[in-house]
């Protein structure tokens, strides 16, 4: 089966240190959260972790934000310009993991180097890293020390405002990682796109699509 | 107490001590003088003319009916008044209205005691202006103003006859705050302060003594002796500055003591607590407007509070900041040990918490004391509160109820889409095949 370079290994170390700390994030952020009703680590080791690993998660980012920046890759987030297209290539993707997969229909989307991403995926993934994830860092790096950046808390509305953002982005993460992995499992067979993102290859499926 | 006008200066002190004395006192003063002779050996460090004053006014029994029936002692014992810092003055200076024309007995009649010290407390005045300003800006100065008999002056607390230096204050009775402020006096006396011999002043001041609701006088006293609090708390405490502009330090160091959650109205532009207009008290009228017949403000109604608020000023806006404190004074004063105190973040950060349970808006009264209105707990953990009491958010203890239910949402949604999609997948897959399978061919 043919394979092409789709994950460098920038994107490659950048996913799963980002993988393994959100899931880390979700954890400790329940605990902090529910404490009393999950009690899986004390309240403050919950905090310290949450604390440390967000930092580590932010430092990370800059991983994929500067490799994407000082690439020619940075293609892969918006292949197609134009909006309509885009739009349309995302209805029929839409369509596909909807009706057409149910049906045995192949996956309307085809792997490349410059377009790895479905229409859906590319969209997504650029609201998720361009807008939810830096929202998620900044209204974290407040919440961290609440007294050194009360002024800009004080603009913001106040700590509950900046926390309830906070927990909003927290609870889209908290449904999109399981809707994420199992998207995962939906290439040519259910491990394909994973040890894609560990290889680095995508193998591409010469037949039909990868929905069955 | 004998009245002189006198002429001759007494360590600095300027007064005038008429030389005049009419026969009649004297020989009277002599035969005084012979029958308490004991009484004058101890008061030799006085002077003369003040040991003769002391020859009437020593005599046990010694008062006077005044014209509301209240009973003035005139009794003052002169060894007592020979260690006070006031013996070098002497008697005249404080009683120049005196003098043997009218005395004795006092020709002019006086209306009680608490009139009696309220006409001597100018008299402290004239030499102790600066103490006396700090009183005015005291709780004391602004209950008097407001017409409370019981509030204090100089002479209830500085025993006239007994003013001693500052360094002969007995801790250990309290005295003279224990007087009006016995139960947390006796709290404070087994706490940890207490028991290291500290004064009630070396945290509240002495003459400008403020409520301690208002400001940050309180919390600076503690900082000011534990000056590494904060650093050591640091160590341990996630997000410590926070916690001490939020968490007064009794709500943590006094541990068995009941918190509460009072929401302060803060005005953002002049950067302080909104206060009560003078002589135009509006903060309870309009809870009691906003809050459904004085049954506490719930989420909706304090929303509608704060509005009031906003309206007025062109450029004011006016906010809640919540501070987490123990409900009564005598809790403030239970503090003990570091080692005892509330080290477990569950106290706090858990849905049902006991400090989030009593909630009170407060603003700053005429007086300088908190004006406080119940507020239901509810407002702490409403979606309509984001807003309005975005200043004050404890994580776990005042979450709010939606975002719990939008959070099992997203998780069930997480996992069941997947699961619900996988088995129609699995449902169709033979059909799926066939399809599949004519494409291919």
């Amino acid at each position: 089966m043919p394979r092409i370079y789709v994950h460098p290994l920038p994107v490659r170390i950048w996913h799963w240190i980002n993988a393994l700390g959100f899931v880390a994030m979700i954890i400790t952020g329940f605990q902090i959260r529910y404490i009393g009703l999950i009690d899986l680590m004390s309240f403050r080791t919950a905090v310290v972790l949450h604390d440390w690993i967000g930092f580590v998660l932010i430092g990370n980012f800059f991983i994929w934000l500067l490799f994407y920046l000082f690439s020619d890759k940075i293609r892969v987030y918006h292949p197609e310009l134009s909006p309509m297209k885009h739009f349309r290539a995302s209805f029929r993707q839409a369509m596909y993991y909807g009706y057409g997969i149910f049906k045995g229909e192949p996956n309307p989307h085809h792997v490349s180097v410059y377009e790895k991403f479905n229409s859906m995926q590319s969209m997504s993934y650029q609201v998720i890293m361009l807008l939810l994830v830096p929202l998620q860092f900044w209204t974290g790096v407040l919440l961290w020390d609440v007294k050194r950046f009360s002024g800009m808390i004080e603009v913001l509305g106040g700590v509950r405002v900046v926390d309830t953002a906070h927990v909003l982005i927290f609870i889209f993460f908290s449904g999109f990682i399981f809707i994420h992995v199992y998207l995962a499992t939906l290439g040519h067979t259910r491990m394909a796109h994973i040890k894609a993102m560990i290889t680095g290859y995508e193998e591409i499926e010469e037949e039909h699509g990868a929905g069955k | 107490m004998a009245i002189c006008r006198s002429k001759l200066g007494v360590t600095g002190t300027k007064f005038h001590a008429g030389l005049i004395m009419s026969a009649r006192l004297a020989s009277a003063m002599i035969l005084v003088a012979v029958a308490s002779l004991s009484t004058h050996a101890a008061d030799s460090a006085l002077s003369q003319l003040d040991q003769q004053c002391l020859a009437c006014h020593s005599a046990k029994g010694l008062e006077m009916k005044l014209a509301n029936g209240d009973v003035l002692s005139l009794q003052v014992q002169g060894a007592v008044f020979t260690k006070t810092v006031h013996n070098k003055i002497g008697c005249a200076v404080c009683h120049a209205a005196t003098s043997f024309e009218n005395h004795p007995p006092v020709k002019r009649k006086i209306a009680g005691s608490r009139e009696y010290s309220l006409e001597m407390n100018r008299v402290c005045q004239s030499c102790h202006a600066p103490i006396f300003k700090l009183y005015e800006s005291s709780i004391h100065a602004a209950l008097f103003r407001e017409g409370n008999s019981y509030a204090p002056v100089c002479t209830d607390c500085h025993s006239p006859h007994a003013v001693m230096a500052k360094a002969s204050y007995d801790a250990a009775s309290g005295a003279p705050c224990s007087k009006c402020h016995d139960p947390i006096f006796n709290a404070y006396a087994g706490s940890v302060h207490g028991k290291t011999g500290l004064n009630c002043s070396n945290c509240h001041r002495a003459h400008d003594v403020t409520p301690a609701t208002a400001g940050d006088q309180l919390k600076n006293a503690c900082l000011g002796c534990h000056q590494g609090a904060l650093d050591s708390h640091r160590i341990w405490l996630p997000n410590a500055g926070r916690h001490f502009d939020a968490v007064s330090c009794p709500a943590c160091h006094s541990p068995t003591a009941k918190r509460k959650v009072d929401l302060r109205l803060y005005d953002n532009v002049a950067q302080e607590r909104v206060a009560e207009r003078e002589g135009v008290p509006q903060f309870e009228t309009r809870a009691r407007l906003a809050g459904a017949k004085g049954a506490g403000l719930d989420a909706m109604a304090l929303r509608s509070l704060l509005r009031g608020f906003n309206i007025e000023g062109t450029d004011n806006r006016t906010t809640l900041r919540g501070r987490l404190e123990v409900t009564t004074g005598v809790e403030a004063h239970q503090l003990t040990r570091s080692a005892q105190a509330i080290r477990d973040c569950a106290k706090c950060h858990q849905q049902g918490a006991d400090p989030f349970q009593s909630v009170t808006v407060s603003i700053v009264g005429s007086d300088g004391r908190s004006v406080r209105y119940g507020a239901k707990p509810e407002v702490l953990n409403s979606i309509v509160s984001v807003d309005s009491v975005g200043g004050f958010y404890a994580i776990g203890g005042t979450r709010i109820k939606l975002l719990d239910w939008l959070l099992a949402l997203a998780v069930l949604g997480g996992i069941g889409v997947p699961l619900g999609h996988m088995t129609v997948r699995w449902l169709f897959r033979r059909y799926a095949k066939k399809i599949s399978g004519k494409e291919d061919s």
